[in-house]
Formats: C-alpha cells, structure tokens, sequence
C-alpha cells in the first residue's frame, strides 16, 4: 500500500515537473551544457529543445549569449538540422543554422534547404534567409532562393525587401532582386525575366533592368529595360538600340 | 476425587516448557534487534569520515564560491571526496548535490551525481557536473533540463 502511494506521489511530482507555467522557458538537452560565466554564454548540446510561449526550437546543438545571467539571453545560435514554430509570430522555419538577436529581432537561417514560412509568404534558400521583424527587411541570399506569396514567385541570386504588417498579414512594400545570370518575376498572369528587377509598392511599378524579358499570354518581349505597372498590369519595354526591341507573338495553333 | 489429579503431570510439564521456550525466543529476538541497533550506532560513530562538515573555497579573480557538505575523505594529498548534503554558493548561483570530488590545489569539482543548479531565474538538474577554471567553466552532465523565468 505505502509504495502505491509512493509512486503515486512520484508521478505527481513528474507531471507537475514537466508542466511549463507561463512566462517560463524550458530547455531540455541530452548531452548537458556548458556554462562559461566570463565569457557570458552557454553551450547546450545534442537534441536540445527550447520552449517558450513563443516559440519551439529543436537543434542539435545550441549556443546562447547571455547579458548578466544565463535567462537574459541577447543572441542565440543553433547549429544542425534547426526546426522553429513560433505561433506568436506566425513563423516556421527549418535550416542547418539559426541566428536569432533577441533585442533586435532578427533572425537569420543558413544552410541548405534554409526556409522560412510566414503566414502568407514563403522563403527558401540553400544560401540564407534574414529577417528584421521590427523593422520588416528581409533578404534571401545564394543558390536557389526562392520567395513566394499569393500573388507573386521570385527567384534569384539575391532577393532584398521591405515588408509591412498591414491587417496581421506581412506584405511586400519593397523588393530589390539580383542575379548575374538572370532573376525571375512571375506575377499572375505576367513573367518577367531580368537581371535587376526593382519593385516599389508605393508607385506600384516592377522595373525591370539589363537582359529583360516579359512573357504574357502568347507574347514575349524582349529589351534592355522595362517596366510594369501593377495596378492596370500594363508594361513598356525599352532598348538601348531603338531598333532591338524584339516581339513575338505565338499562335496556339 | 479432587478434579485436578485426573490432568496428565506430563501434560503440564510440556505446556509450561512449551510457555518458557516461547518467552525465551521473544527475548532472544528482541536482544538480537537490540544488538543490531548497537552494532549500527557504533559502525556510524566508527565509520573512516575524515572531516565532518568540510568547508573550502574556490577563489576567483571577482568572486568565492564556498562549499560545505556533511562529510569528506581525502582520496589523496589534494582529492577530496565531498558526501551528503554537498553545497556550492556564490553571490551569483548554487548547486547541490550528494557527492563531489574537489581538487584543493586545481580548485576543481566533479560530481557524477543528481545535481541541482539554481540561479537568478534560472534553475539546472542534470546528472552531474564540473567547475574548473576556478568556477569560470561549468559543464552540466547528461540528459538536462533548464527553465529560465
């Protein structure tokens, strides 16, 4: 009877052990942490998991920066095959390094197949994905970067940008997309290829500069320089020769 | 004829032996216990602690950290094996523990036992640990759980 109580009092204690209250952040490691004081950070490894009201984090292994002591944390460093969710911000993410700087908000995810979804918007790189949550730039750098939301795709070698929180949704107000080789534009019913291609949400004009291609429809329209306008969806192309300006039209029969 | 001299004399003998030889065992028994208790009051009083409430300190540039425990035994000239009750405090943290191996001359600390670390905010139970670099370093063993507030 006394060890039926007892271990009844044990299970008690380990659920109440294991129940995070709020404001609480829990860390769980299998292979232990390593504090250094002078240095102010800890190194938490193998199958570290962070939860937090905010946010999961699950990486092979973790480093934290720390300001006085070890729960003022001002950087945190994930290193390994790196998962985040975080339901408050509507952020999910996964890579093979995270950087998050806790005053700033930026977070910054490296490595192959680096990605980051936000509620209408999803970034992929095998480079890396940046974001300043408080001030709302972002930037996807290297091969394969790739942004996509509702309306638009964007690949190229460097995708730079400005969104905004407009009704909890983030919208693009600037974007700034480079690649030597060429960039790719598709919004709706428009492809745009380019080397440079600016787009400013304030004049709602795509330009398109160095190598421009736009394929609408059955038409495909080649220069030096374009623009198109977003809201009546028109487009011009220019040459720096007068006379290069290219058009076909292709029949479907 | 009196009643009681139809009652077998060997009857009575048998029961009354019987009786004795009970009251004997209970005592015997209780004396064995006795004697156990004794023995254990006196292996504890002669058990090879020793010191008895150990304190020593690992002295940094910018802080102390005091340790106590119930019980020691040196292991060698500056090995010091720390048991029951091992305590480490400093202005900025604790950490207990059952048992600790303290380097006097490395100023180091060892413990392959449950250990709970506790500081502003922030609490550590892992399987063990170990402070070197004078308390600069201190690397948490095992599987480990931290909740910061």
């Amino acid at each position: 009877m006394k060890s039926i109580v007892k271990i009844i009092i044990i299970l008690l204690f380990c659920v109440n052990a294991n129940a995070r209250e709020r404001g609480e952040t829990e860390i769980t490691t299998e292979d232990g942490i390593e504090v250094f004081q002078n240095e102010k950070y800890y190194l938490l490894k193998k199958n570290v998991k962070i939860e937090s009201d905010n946010f999961i984090l699950q990486a092979n292994e973790v480093k934290i920066n720390f300001e006085s002591s070890l729960y003022d944390i001002i950087e945190l460093n994930a290193e390994g095959n790196v998962q985040f969710n975080s339901p408050e911000f509507n952020i999910i993410g996964s890579g093979e390094n995270l950087q998050f700087e806790v005053k700033i908000e930026k977070l910054k995810v490296k490595g192959i197949n680096s990605k980051v979804v936000t509620e209408n918007i999803e970034m992929f790189s095998d480079g890396s994905i940046e974001i300043n949550n408080l001030t709302g730039k972002f930037s996807v750098k290297g091969k394969n970067s790739k942004l996509i939301n509702e309306t638009i795709l964007i690949t190229g070698e460097t995708i730079d940008g400005i969104f905004s929180n407009n009704n909890d949704k983030k919208e693009i107000t600037y974007l700034n997309v480079i690649d030597d080789k060429i960039s790719y534009v598709k919004n709706n019913d428009t492809e745009m290829y380019a080397k440079k291609i600016n787009f400013d949400n304030e004049i709602s004009i795509i330009e398109l500069v160095d190598s421009v291609t736009i394929i609408r429809n059955e038409e495909k329209i080649t220069g030096d320089y374009g623009t198109l306008d977003t809201n009546n969806n028109s487009y011009k192309i220019k040459s720096n020769n007068q006379n290069k300006v290219k058009v076909i039209i292709q029949d479907d029969e | 004829m009196n009643f009681f001299l139809y009652i077998n004399k060997n009857l009575i003998f048998f029961f009354g032996l019987i009786i004795i030889l009970a009251f004997l065992l209970v005592i015997f028994t209780k004396q064995i216990n006795l004697n156990n208790i004794e023995l254990k009051i006196l292996d504890k009083k002669l058990s090879n602690v020793d010191i008895s409430e150990p304190k020593f300190t690992i002295n940094n540039d910018d802080k102390k950290i005091y340790i106590t425990a119930k019980e020691g035994n040196f292991l060698s000239k500056d090995k010091i094996l720390l048991k029951n009750s091992v305590s480490f405090k400093s202005n900025e943290f604790s950490i207990e523990t059952e048992k600790v191996i303290f380097d006097r001359n490395k100023q180091t600390a060892q413990s392959k036992s449950k250990s709970l670390f506790k500081s502003k905010n922030t609490t550590i139970f892992s399987d063990g640990f170990n402070i070197h670099d004078r308390g600069n370093k201190i690397i948490f063993y095992g599987s480990s759980f931290i909740v910061l507030k």
